[in-house]
């Protein structure tokens, strides 16, 4: 037993990416169990919008975590990548295009919010956010390019030749891998980020601006980077509800959307790529996965309350969880093992 | 005669009413160690941020390097690049990030790669990493704390942070380093530790030191020359000995005899 756990410790503490890899290789029985009819489709599709999230929630935790900044705004983005990718489409471009063009404009209106937030700190900075949020959610059901209630998509046809629509149960199952894959992709790209220079610097910026300053890091190229990299990863979020709903509701980007975003990533924990996920499972998975079946509509009470304690016992993240097991466990192993001589 | 490392010509440096630095001038010589005293609230540290451009309003010329460079022409965050970096009074260390992460900030400014190199580690990226992660464990063994290297800054020992501050600074390999007050707040014991590990950077790294100190004892042992002020105004600048017993520092410190 002990052997095992050894082995299997030393394998993933061997590289970084074979946790990657078990991560995605997890997430894949989810199509798995959907095509063996032990999943549902509206199990199915809490996932893939738990995974989806999840995306958006890494982009956060960059701002949040790292760069001490905040952001009222980020379900805007997300509808940006969700509604411009379904535009563009409808404009006749391909979607791979599509999606590179609504995630570089998003870039572009976060590299303005990173200008602003030179002027403004704090509690101010979250208010001038909100108001972007609030300014983009109108655009979304005001304007009428975006199809007033909800924007039609369609099947979406990749490199120009895979088309994939969402009724077909496989065909959504191979669209759920398709964001299994990107998720992964995105987690890798931010581990990348944070264990290099920017993420140090992204993260002395927010603990100690004059020692930041005195090894000259530039603040206002960091404000922009961490401002530019949140909004991206909030617009690829979007690029990817697109593309496993392929319907966009013009009216779900609120304010309301964005705090349960900042509360995924509070929940989850600052700083870790895993308690993201786990963040996001708690926040939205577990009330529509497993309290719903119980209790049914009460069951955000119950939701809210879970929610509660976990800031409460580990305000350092759920993730903590996970550290206070493994401990239990060495101590476990390390009696039997103190018995057994 | 020989041309100063770092020259301080007729500063003065108000907030408001209050004059913190007034019409200071005094030269750095390259590998010297030189202090800097006075009474609390003498301006010592005020002259520290106007060298380092963290004050940028003041009067008069500092200027620094070989040819000298005018320091105020430098933004704050590229006096670094100039070869000077300091520390800081209240240890200005980032808690939550390990030894040597904490140790590879100091070195910023060396890494070339690119935002798309790091997105995609690249192999420009992996190699810049993986030497400056070298230095600095270099640096760690120097101070023996390298078995320290993965752990949180958060919790260490006030002398622990001290020697990373000062490892955070040689990882830009700099010409002159200021030290804010390096001894506040250690015991005997760590003081000495301090007074040996300076020695030996010294023997190994071809570095001028700039220091504020409060432990006269650590002052007059470690410094070549000492420059005393008072409400901001140069008092004397001259050798340890000498300036001990200086009347106007005595003055300065213990008050006039009636």
């Amino acid at each position: 037993m002990a052997k095992i756990y050894d082995a299997l410790t030393a394998f993933f503490k061997g590289h970084p990416y074979r946790n990657f890899l078990l991560t995605g290789a997890l997430l894949m029985l989810i199509p798995l169990f959907h095509g063996l009819g032990i999943l549902g489709s509206g199990t199915l599709g809490i996932w893939g919008y738990i995974l989806i999230i999840t995306v958006v929630a890494l982009g956060l935790n960059i701002l949040l975590g790292f760069s001490g900044l905040i952001s009222l705004g980020t379900a805007g983005f997300v509808g940006a990548g969700a509604l411009g990718t379904g535009v563009f489409i409808s404009l006749g471009l391909p979607f791979e295009l599509a999606a590179l063009l609504s995630i570089f404009i998003a870039g572009l209106v976060g590299a303005l919010i990173g200008f602003l937030s030179l002027k403004v700190e704090g509690l101010y900075l979250a208010i001038a956010t909100l108001f972007v949020g609030e300014i983009l959610r109108q655009i979304y059901t005001q304007v009428e390019i975006f199809g007033g209630q909800m924007l039609q998509i369609g099947a979406v046809e990749l490199f120009g030749f895979w088309t994939l629509s969402s009724n077909p149960p496989n065909e959504r199952r191979l669209l759920f891998v398709l964001i299994v894959f990107i998720l992964i992709g995105m987690m890798v790209l931010m581990y990348h980020l944070t264990q290099s220079k920017t993420g140090r610097a992204l993260l002395a910026m927010s603990r100690s601006e004059s020692a930041a300053q005195a090894m000259g890091i530039v603040i206002l190229k960091y404000r922009l980077v961490a401002f530019v990299t949140a909004t991206v990863f909030a617009a690829v979020g979007g690029v990817m509800y697109a593309l496993y709903f392929q319907n966009v509701p013009t009216t779900a980007w609120t304010l309301d959307l964005s705090l349960f975003i900042i509360a995924m990533v509070v929940v989850g924990g600052f700083k870790s790529i895993y308690g993201t996920l786990l963040g996001a499972f708690v926040i939205h998975g577990i009330p529509n996965l497993l309290l719903k079946e119980f209790f049914g509509d009460v069951s955000y009470i119950f939701s809210g309350v879970l929610i509660i304690s976990v800031i409460l016992y580990y305000p350092y993240g759920a993730i903590q969880v996970f550290y206070d097991a493994k401990k239990a466990i060495m101590t476990f192993m390390a009696k039997r093992k103190r018995g057994n001589a | 005669m020989k041309t100063p490392l770092l020259q301080l010509k007729n500063v003065t440096m108000a907030f408001g009413g209050l004059v913190a630095v007034n019409d200071l001038s005094f030269d750095v010589f390259e590998n010297e160690i030189v202090g800097l005293i006075g009474p609390n609230g003498a301006g010592k540290t005020t002259v520290f941020n106007c060298i380092t451009q963290f004050y940028k309003d003041y009067q008069g010329s500092i200027s620094f390097g070989v040819p000298p460079v005018d320091l105020k022409t430098i933004p704050v965050t590229e006096v670094i690049d100039q070869g000077l970096v300091r520390t800081f009074q209240n240890i200005e260390l980032i808690p939550d990030m390990s030894v040597l992460d904490n140790l590879l900030i100091g070195a910023h400014r060396q890494f070339k790669s690119h935002l798309l190199d790091e997105l995609l580690r690249t192999k420009k990226a992996r190699q810049e990493e993986a030497r400056l992660t070298a230095k600095a464990l270099d640096l760690l063994t120097l101070l023996k704390i390298d078995h320290l290297k993965d752990f949180y800054v958060k919790g260490q020992p006030y002398g622990i942070l001290k020697k990373i501050e000062i490892a955070r600074t040689l990882m830009s390999d700099p010409q002159l380093i200021i030290l804010d007050e390096p001894a506040a707040g250690l015991n005997d014991q760590e003081t000495d530790d301090l007074e040996a590990l300076i020695g030996q950077i010294k023997k190994k790294y071809p570095l001028t030191i700039l220091l504020i100190e409060h432990d006269m004892g650590f002052v007059m042992k470690l410094c070549d020359r000492v420059c005393a002020i008072n409400f901001g105004k140069f008092l004397a600048m001259d050798t340890p000995s000498k300036i001990q017993k200086n009347p106007l520092v005595q003055e300065a410190y213990l008050g006039k005899e009636d």
